[in-house]
């Protein structure tokens, strides 16, 4: 098995089951300028946001999950984002649990959410909540109420599941909805997280705004995502070999046109959230892509992966992608945190 | 679904302003026992929109709960112990949140509520 990975090359633009046109291309408007600029542009960039590749995009998402939480599920646990860890350490499979569990933790440290009695969150939504690791974690952590919302109606069904049977069906609950139109009143939430679903918005705009509008004031708005590098003031655009490697990554995982962290800063400057906060968290994560490659090629993983079905699989074979993005300084793991005005 | 849920839903079709609170029509619904916490309530009670409340609660044939609530009631065991049932002990499996502007209709399945808007709805 060890041979197979050392050998392996990464797909070419063949495996594409069909052209189609690249919604990665928009990073080219998503350009660190002046705040103005930027903000049009991010605006401007989703002129009818493609609205028929859009409702495409989320049945992608929706059937992605659907098909793959499975298989993520029984190999790495209920937590689906990356594991934090010291940088340049390699860390064992054992290794990986109590590092996602960190990433949380620092995550909250990073946004300053207290613990105290008095000033941690009651209310928390998780947008993009998976199969609702973070929320039942959330919810157990602070005695929180916790709402998720996903779009995969699977993923939903299995973090209800999870809640129950970990007795805390009381404390969160799941919808499934789309995190461009939260199905809550405004000012809802004391904590509004995103954690690594940031990615998957087509409108980083009106993702951020609905993240805002369900804010309560006062509230802390903690979004961990993937983003690309910020371009440099001389730059119009990511260069071209970066804008292909991006496109195989978006259209194994579904994702939109990536945007950078001052992207994220830049938004949320122009919707007044206040106390904005980022960090480039790329060299904390580096194990974990070549964790999960591992595992796929353990016999479970393996397994499972054959059991599941092809999006599964184009996802899992485009995953050193991901490690030629981290290398690149092309991809970043990045935090943003705000709070939004009382 | 839960009440407590319910009563943190709303439309949110582009265009409506009227969007909570979502009508309930259950088709089918259970009661799940749970362990009574007296702090919990005092302190979601000023969060929880009591009309929306009585409705749901009122759908679901349970109609124990007062017109009005204010905080005072949260002294008395038998208060607290209805507001608990309703919140908490009544579970929609099955059935629709309705829309109170447009009637667009939100389907719930397997206690999960479906929020999704269609293309023309956003």
């Amino acid at each position: 098995m060890s041979t197979l990975l050392q050998s392996y090359t990464p797909p070419s633009v063949s495996l594409r089951l069909r052209p189609r046109p690249s919604r990665c291309l928009r990073p080219l408007r998503f350009q660190v300028g002046r705040m103005g600029n930027s903000v049009v542009r991010a605006q401007a960039a989703t002129e009818a946001t493609e609205a028929a590749t859009s409702e495409g995009l989320k049945k992608g998402i929706a059937e992605f999950y659907d098909e793959s939480s499975g298989v993520w599920e029984s190999v790495w646990g209920d937590h689906m984002h990356h594991g934090f860890y010291e940088p340049d350490t390699a860390a064992s499979l054992s290794d990986h649990r109590p590092a996602q569990i960190r990433m949380i933790e620092e995550a909250l440290s990073f946004a300053g959410v207290s613990d105290d009695p008095m000033k941690k969150p009651k209310t928390i939504v998780d947008v993009g909540c998976g199969i609702g690791g973070s929320s039942r974690y959330l919810a157990k952590k602070y005695g929180a109420q916790c709402r998720g919302i996903t779009l995969s109606p699977v993923q939903a069904q299995r973090a209800q599941e999870l809640a129950a049977a970990e007795g805390l069906a009381d404390k969160v609950s799941f919808q499934v909805a789309d995190a461009l139109q939260q199905p809550f009143p405004d000012g809802e939430f004391d904590l509004v997280w995103s954690m690594e679903s940031g990615e998957h918005m087509p409108d980083k705009m009106k993702f951020v705004s609905e993240l805002a509008r369900v804010a309560a004031p006062g509230a802390t708005i903690i979004i961990v995502t993937w983003c690309h590098r910020d371009l440099s003031p001389s730059e119009d655009s990511l260069k071209p070999d970066e804008i292909a490697l991006l496109n195989k990554i978006c259209d194994a995982y579904y994702l939109p046109a990536w945007c950078s962290a001052s992207d994220y800063v830049n938004i949320a400057k122009s919707l007044s959230l206040e106390n904005i906060k980022t960090a480039d968290w790329s060299d904390n994560v580096a194990p974990f892509w070549p964790a999960v490659i591992r595992s796929a090629f353990t016999w479970q993983g393996f397994t499972s992966l054959l059991r599941s079905g092809w999006k599964t699989i184009r996802g899992a074979l485009v995953m050193p992608l991901m490690i030629e993005g981290y290398k690149k300084n092309l991809i970043k793991f990045a935090v943003i945190t705000c709070t939004k005005p009382n | 679904m839960r009440l407590l849920t319910h009563n943190m839903l709303s439309c949110n079709i582009k265009g409506v302003t009227n969007g909570f609170p979502l009508k309930l029509e259950a088709d089918k619904w259970v009661t799940k026992e749970v362990d009574l916490n007296a702090d919990f309530l005092r302190g979601i009670f000023p969060k929880i929109e009591w009309s929306a409340l009585l409705a749901a609660a009122r759908a679901l044939g349970f109609a124990e709960l007062p017109e009005q609530a204010d905080a005072s009631m949260l002294s008395s065991d038998d208060f607290l112990r209805r507001f608990h049932h309703a919140l908490l002990e009544l579970h929609v499996e099955e059935g629709a949140l309705v829309c109170p502007e447009t009637g667009r209709k939100f389907p719930i399945n397997k206690g999960i509520p479906n929020m999704l808007l269609h293309e023309d709805e956003v």
